[in-house]
């Protein structure tokens, strides 16, 4: 059977990329000691395939037709097509058909009804935590896609829910590998709206409080009160939510938590110690 | 509200940069193949970017004016007046 070998989450400031240079030299220092820690946990996972969830940032799909969850059960998928992730290595990416296909399948019998795609483009949502991690070459990667960007989105409550899913789904995977989840997107900030480049540290520190203590209601009343409230970026958190359940719902690590004025976003660096599972 | 095809044209050209060029080059050559309603189209050419955040995904707003090549602090300063344009317009009810 499939192992977990572990549970981590990381922001995707896309400024870390297209404006390093614009940032400053501490923030930059605080920004690549925390990618690198980030990498160093997830090489030390030894991962034969990771699973990652992220949103889709308007490439894969469009208004007229977004799922809410979509899984990606090709055997290949293209690399970010962003112009200014042109020196980003990954221009092919591996998936895990098979592992993809197991995943979808036990989400329907558990009344999840995910899309699924033979094909995606994984933005630098999904690419640029590995690439700036370290990850020079990647395992097989299955990409599951949230919607966080349109609404409706997928509620909290169900996010966790699909965590718990895709624990169950690595477990009773019928093949000895090992399994990392990454969970990449949030937190605050806010594009393309009249707050946008302000980040609510408030709402940072709280929301990893939440993660901390391991209260499931108290973690998803709190991000149904604030979610609306603040900037549109933050949806993310849905992914680290699922992360979350994934994990048990405890055993939250905070790698680092850095407010970068200069990337508009509040960047979160965690992982999940699994010896804290039920 | 999401403005269908407004939200067409500024998907299409971040999703695709030969697009994008062609756009910076001659916005109306482009323009005249996506059935915008004459109101909509005017905000575009005008660059009116409170009327169109109404109408888009902030996202796809924020790519539109990056393929636009607008200068960062433009936009910032725009889409953050286009906030206090729409809070005083609902204030006047």
């Amino acid at each position: 059977m499939a192992e977990l070998a572990g549970v981590f989450a990381s922001s995707h400031a896309p400024l870390v990329i297209r404006g390093w240079k614009d940032i400053s030299a501490p923030n930059q220092q605080s920004l690549k000691h925390a990618y690198d820690e980030l990498g160093r946990r997830m090489k030390a996972a030894r991962p034969d395939v990771i699973v990652e969830i992220s949103p889709d940032h308007w490439v894969n799909f469009f208004i007229n037709n977004l799922p809410a969850i979509c899984v990606g059960v090709g055997e290949e998928h293209e690399g970010p097509g962003e112009p200014w992730m042109k020196a980003c290595p990954y221009k092919t990416i591996a998936g895990h058909p098979k592992l993809a296909t197991h995943i979808a399948q036990l989400a329907f019998e558990h009344d999840f009804e995910p899309a699924v795609s033979h094909h995606l483009i994984l933005d630098h949502g999904f690419a640029i935590p590995l690439w700036k991690g370290g990850f020079d070459t990647l395992p097989p990667i299955v990409p599951i896609i949230f919607n966080d960007l349109e609404p409706p989105l997928p509620t909290v409550r169900r996010c966790l829910a699909w965590g718990s899913m895709l624990a169950e789904a690595i477990r009773t995977y019928p093949e000895n590998i090992r399994v990392a989840i990454l969970a990449t997107g949030g937190l605050s900030h806010s594009i393309g709206e009249p707050t946008m480049g302000e980040i609510d540290e408030d709402f940072d520190r709280e929301c990893l409080r939440h993660f901390e203590a391991a209260d499931e209601r108290r973690l998803v009343d709190f991000l149904n009160e604030r979610l609306p409230t603040i900037g549109n970026g933050a949806a993310e958190v849905r992914n680290w939510v699922a992360a979350h359940g994934a994990a048990g719902k405890r055993g939250f690590e905070l790698i680092d938590y850095c407010n970068v004025p200069e990337v508009y976003v509040g960047c979160g660096f965690a992982s999940w110690n699994l010896g804290a599972r039920p | 509200m999401r403005d269908y095809w407004l939200s067409k044209l500024f998907f299409d050209l971040q999703s695709t940069p030969a697009l994008g060029v062609e756009y910076r080059a001659d916005r109306s050559k482009v323009l005249d193949r996506y059935p915008l309603k004459p109101e909509v189209r005017a905000a575009v050419e005008k660059d009116d970017v409170a009327y169109l955040a109404a109408r888009v995904n902030p996202y796809l707003l924020r790519f539109y004016f990056v393929v636009c090549g607008m200068p960062e602090g433009e936009f910032l300063s725009k889409v953050r007046n286009a906030g206090a344009d729409a809070a005083a317009r609902s204030s006047h009810g």
